[in-house]
């Protein structure tokens, strides 16, 4: 019994083609039967995420598993040269390996993601509810879990927030810890501040507050996020009660003065203030960030942290590899 | 026996300030130091027990002892607080303090090397020394909670985000919620050690150091006062929780 690999990923694949294998969650399982049956291989799973679908199959005679499942591809797509041309083939030992930086998220679009090791144990339960594994594919993925744990717990593989967006929210449970009891104003409406208050939504802060020129933009972003409109000219007024400020209008000079902060620190009873500026040119004049209890944060600086912990990330690779060979070369599996 | 107690305790706190330290360098929580504190606290309490025996009372009859006592309760809210708050930096903070106090207890000369049996006791006496270092436990916790804010805060003031410690320091608002606590808790149990000193039959020799007692309860109120009526940044609020322990330690010296 012999293991191999057939897949396509975000780095061989554009999305118009990798959305022609794509597998819904929900089919995973039945993929994996219908594999099974028309490939003759004695096990099989399927891993479909939006960045990759791969099939790892077990057989007696892969060559033969491999045609058929070829065959079985290749009718999905009017062009199958061309579409099977974005296909990476491995076998053995080297598609162990794969699967243990797949799991370890070594071989994702964001470097060290977490969210693939959910993705591909929900594949192997799919296929396991299904009856495809056995023998090979059940130790294989087992293990695989295994080291893509030990891969993340030894290693920083996944720390650090690497987008603007991250680090910002990152930043906001450092000063706030639990954001439940955190209120959060944007001010300007426009996407990267949606995408920073939505993310701080996701987390769990408790309300939003959005002021924007156009009143109309603002109660509609607002009422998409579950939150309140403010006017322009009355964010002063509900800065008393906010935690964090996202700011990112069109503005050409600072919508933010230290004296605005100034008349409400009494009020506020000099409580933390989190400002997120990310707007260019800056919203917010940088004295504010001199106030004893305001973090002032930039777009630049929100960009270098993103920056280094992909750097951080990166150096990280060689010794997650490291791992992944010592450990598999511990194992003593199947198929490989 | 009872300076082994001591002399291990302290071992054990170098050992969890050490362990400690050596985490969060590495970026990693520091789970094992609620354990080496855990050990060091039960050495405390074997001290101290063997030491009140002696004593026939509460051991707080010179200033090796207090020093010991100070420890005890400082490691004991530590206990209490730290893991209930999951604030296992705490450890990584108080665990030298700790080593400092004892390391002083065990001077030659600081602990009395034969305790003598305290004559006439009195339960307002032992009531005001016991709660009185019992807050000063819990301020000095305070005072480490505050220096704990004072290096965050200073961090992310300067946007130095990429060290261990950074990533292992608990956020902002838990520090400051945990620190305005333990004043509180160090105040209400002052107020019990103050009371109490003023019943206890005392001769002229004790005025400096109820007086100073005072002042100290009085400074501590004031700013628990203002905190509570105008508010206060979190910078200030750690800044006077350490200067205002460290002062505090004076009223020792009238001991």
């Amino acid at each position: 019994m012999e293991l191999i690999c057939l897949g396509l990923n975000h780095k061989t694949a554009p999305v118009e083609v990798r959305e022609r294998f794509a597998v819904g969650s929900n089919k995973l399982g039945e993929s994996a039967a219908e594999l099974v049956a028309r490939t003759g291989a004695a096990e099989s799973v399927v891993i479909s995420t939006c960045n990759r679908t791969e099939f790892y199959l077990a057989a007696s005679d892969p060559r033969a598993a491999l045609a058929s499942l070829a065959a079985h591809l290749a009718a999905k797509t009017p062009d199958p040269e061309a579409a099977t041309a974005h296909f990476y083939q491995m076998e053995r030992s080297e598609a162990a390996r794969h699967l243990c930086r797949v799991v370890s998220g070594l071989d994702s679009m964001m470097l060290g993601e977490t969210e693939i090791f959910g993705q591909v144990k929900q594949a192997y339960q799919a296929a396991l509810d299904a009856g495809t594994t056995s023998g090979v594919l059940n130790r294989l993925f087992q293990r695989a879990f295994g080291i893509g744990k030990k891969v993340r717990t030894e290693t920083s593989i996944q720390e650090g927030s690497t987008s603007v967006g991250n680090v910002a929210v990152d930043l906001a449970e450092k000063i706030f810890g639990h954001l439940k009891d955190s209120e959060v104003m944007i001010l300007g409406a426009g996407e990267m501040s949606r995408i920073t208050a939505q993310s701080l939504v996701s987390r769990g802060a408790r309300s939003i507050f959005v002021s924007n020129r156009s009143f109309d933009r603002a109660e509609e972003l607002a009422s998409e996020m579950g939150g309140h409109a403010v006017r322009f000219d009355d964010w002063q007024k509900v800065l008393e009660r906010i935690d964090i400020v996202i700011s990112s209008t069109g503005a050409p000079h600072s919508i933010v003065q230290r004296s605005d902060v100034e008349k409400v620190r009494r009020a506020r009873k000099f409580r933390p203030l989190f400002f997120i500026d990310i707007a260019v040119p800056r919203d917010i004049d940088p004295g504010v960030g001199e106030i004893e209890e305001v973090y002032l944060y930039d777009i630049d600086t929100l960009e270098q942290l993103a920056t280094e912990a992909r750097e951080r990330r990166r150096k990280q690779i060689e010794e997650c590899e490291r791992i992944i060979d010592l450990e598999l070369a511990k194992l003593n599996l199947p198929g490989l | 026996m009872d300076r082994w107690f001591l002399i291990a305790s302290t071992l054990l706190a170098v050992i969890g300030a050490v362990w400690g330290m050596r985490s969060v360098h590495r970026g990693h929580r520091s789970r094992w130091t609620v354990a080496w504190m855990t050990a060091a606290f039960l050495c405390q309490l074997g001290f101290l027990s063997l030491r009140g025996e002696a004593r026939a009372a509460c051991p707080l009859a010179d200033r090796g002892e207090i020093l010991v006592f100070l420890s005890w309760s400082l490691t004991l809210f530590y206990l209490l607080v730290g893991p209930a708050y999951r604030i296992s930096l705490l450890g990584v903070f108080t665990a030298p303090v700790v080593v400092v106090f004892q390391g002083i207890a065990l001077i030659p000369g600081v602990l009395s090397a034969h305790p003598t049996r305290i004559q006439g006791g009195n339960a307002w006496h032992e009531t005001h020394s016991a709660t009185s270092v019992l807050a000063y436990g819990a301020l000095a916790l305070a005072a480490v909670a505050g220096v704990m804010f004072l290096v965050l805060d200073k961090q992310l003031k300067d946007h130095h985000l990429k060290s261990g410690l950074f990533r292992n320091l608990p956020p902002v608002r838990e520090l400051l919620v945990s620190l305005e606590r333990l004043l509180r808790l160090g105040g209400v149990l002052l107020t019990i050690g103050i009371i109490a000193g003023f019943m206890m039959p005392h001769d002229q020799s004790a005025t400096g150091h109820l007086i100073a007692a005072l002042a100290v309860w009085s400074a501590y109120m004031l700013v628990l006062v203002i905190k509570k009526l105008r508010g206060l940044t979190g910078r200030r609020l750690s800044l006077l929780a350490v200067a205002l322990f460290i002062l505090s330690l004076g009223v020792f010296a009238f001991v």
